[in-house]
């Protein structure tokens, strides 16, 4: 199929969707207090967003992201190139991180609120933490996607140890770190959300979680939109950047 | 090598020596102790020559070709490459041609052939010219800008040729480089790296697993026992150059091709 073929059929889908968000409950075949219809709820995001407790809710948010970000992406790339790097600190470290990173981190998060209290520092930790696991992973791949062959063609014309960093280790590992970026980002988020959403005074996981237990569906569904979009838009970027830098890879 | 002086070499070559090795061992530490690798390895390489190594799988063709390239320390013994002893990587006097899948895939077919100038942060244009030219040499004219994803693995192989060329070290040593080509491609590829040869009077030491790739190439065929790795024969090929693909069909070729098979089926 041609490729506009495909484009026309994903907005035909889309739209079908949208379409029945909108006339399943109006219809009455859903029930509308559960579903608000479309109509309804795009104002409603309109209104929302216009409300300085919801700027203020984003801005927590975000700068909780921002700070549970700059900690975990560098420590976890540098525990992962270190793990991944020297065979000792490997041997030690490699299993209990695997088993760490199986376990499902929310399980953690009243343990965080002991230690932290309500509040931006749990919040913060408890993102970082859900994040940094995946970020060691990823960064230890990284890695390991270095060939020995182009190690060995670096040496035999001589690189130096700086020159072999910047010509074959960083090219090499681009795109899987990108990558990592941007799954950390999906972790980090959620992190984000599920801390708020648990238990929280601010952020926008907490809004929504109390416009959910007061049944203001419209506000929800507006809620949802909001992040969505977000969480799309950000994902993108980073995979437009992923792409740039890796059409080698195939 | 008198019964083959006026045919075998077509060119000009100054009788002098490029690589000299002088007794060397190299032992390694494996996990039953210490395991000899290499043993009392002699040999000397005139300019211009094309050797070919072979042996059974382990006997160290590799690891000898790795110390050759400053790649990797011996034990003990010496190797002069120009008259003075390589202990490191030294590009200005022995380029390497690796086996499959040593370009940077991140690189165009120009970028890579250029990457030992830029290490050394040649001037851009100069760069480009050499790289060009190293291009057009190994027949890739025109496809500089391809990425060794839109290459064939022939034509990866000719641009691995130009990279070890392009510094114009006298010696190119060649670990298998084709290997993992098929049939066909790899009867082309020998062809044109004697073209090569011809045009750039390098001394080239080769690798191969292929009895017939040897003979074909070689002047001299150099035979490794298994562990520990020791020459154990060096025949002399006396097939005239240029060679062709009507020679494999002949008695000299097909006796050359079973002394080196018998010497390495029997060894131990």
């Amino acid at each position: 199929m041609s490729r506009i073929g495909i484009i026309a059929v994903r907005f035909a889908l889309l739209a079908a969707v949208l379409a029945a968000w909108e006339l399943l409950p109006r219809l009455g075949i859903v029930n509308a207090m559960l579903l608000p219809p479309l109509s309804d709820v795009v104002p409603m995001l309109g209104d929302i967003l216009a409300r300085p407790k919801v700027h203020e809710a984003i801005g927590v948010s975000a700068a909780e992201f921002a700070v549970a970000f700059v900690i975990a992406v560098p420590l976890g790339t540098a525990i992962g190139v270190l793990s991944a790097e020297n065979e000792y600190f490997g041997e030690i470290f490699k299993p209990m991180l695997f088993y760490v990173f199986s376990v499902p981190k929310s399980i953690f998060l009243p343990m965080f609120i002991l230690v932290f209290g309500i509040g931006f520092q749990q919040k913060v930790a408890y993102a970082a933490f859900s994040t940094i696991f995946v970020v060691i992973m990823s960064a230890s791949a990284a890695v390991e996607s270095v060939k020995a062959e182009h190690l060995l063609v670096a040496r035999s014309y001589g690189a130096t140890r700086r020159q072999v960093l910047t010509r074959v280790y960083i090219p090499s590992m681009t795109p899987v770190l990108l990558e990592a970026l941007r799954i950390s980002m999906i972790f980090n988020f959620t992190g984000v959300m599920i801390a708020e959403m648990y238990a929280s005074r601010t952020g926008i996981g907490q809004m929504i979680s109390s416009w959910g237990e007061n049944f203001q569906m419209p506000q929800l569904f507006a809620g949802v939109i909001l992040l969505a979009t977000v969480a799309i838009i950000f994902n993108e970027t980073i995979r437009w950047f992923e792409t740039r830098c890796s059409a080698w890879r195939t | 090598m008198a019964n083959v002086s006026n045919v075998t070499r077509l060119r000009e070559t100054p009788a002098h020596t490029a690589v000299e090795v002088s007794n060397l061992n190299h032992v390694y530490e494996g996990r039953e102790g210490k395991v000899a690798a290499l043993e009392d390895i002699s040999l000397t390489i005139e300019a211009g020559r094309f050797v070919v190594i072979v042996g059974p799988s382990g006997c160290g063709k590799t690891s000898l070709l790795m110390m050759l390239a400053g790649l990797r320390r011996q034990t003990s013994g010496t190797i002069l490459c120009a008259g003075r002893p390589i202990v490191d990587p030294d590009p200005e006097r022995v380029g390497v041609v690796f086996q499959e899948a040593s370009l940077f895939p991140w690189l165009s077919a120009l970028d890579n052939v250029e990457f030992p100038m830029a290490l050394r942060k040649a001037p851009k244009d100069e760069r480009r010219r050499r790289a060009d030219e190293m291009l057009n040499l190994v027949g890739l004219q025109g496809f500089g800008g391809r990425y060794p994803h839109e290459l064939s693995g022939g034509m990866k192989q000719r641009v691995s040729i130009a990279r070890g060329l392009v510094q114009d070290p006298p010696v190119l040593l060649m670990d298998e480089p084709f290997a993992a080509l098929d049939e066909q491609t790899r009867m082309t590829m020998g062809h044109e790296l004697l073209r090569i040869w011809s045009q750039t009077n390098k001394t080239v030491v080769f690798i191969t697993h292929s009895l017939t790739e040897a003979v074909y190439l070689a002047d001299e065929v150099l035979v490794m026992s298994a562990r520990p790795g020791r020459i154990i024969d060096r025949i002399p090929i006396t097939l005239p150059r240029p060679r062709n693909y009507e020679m494999m069909a002949s008695d000299v070729f097909g006796r050359l091709r079973d002394r080196i098979w018998q010497q390495i089926r029997t060894t131990p």
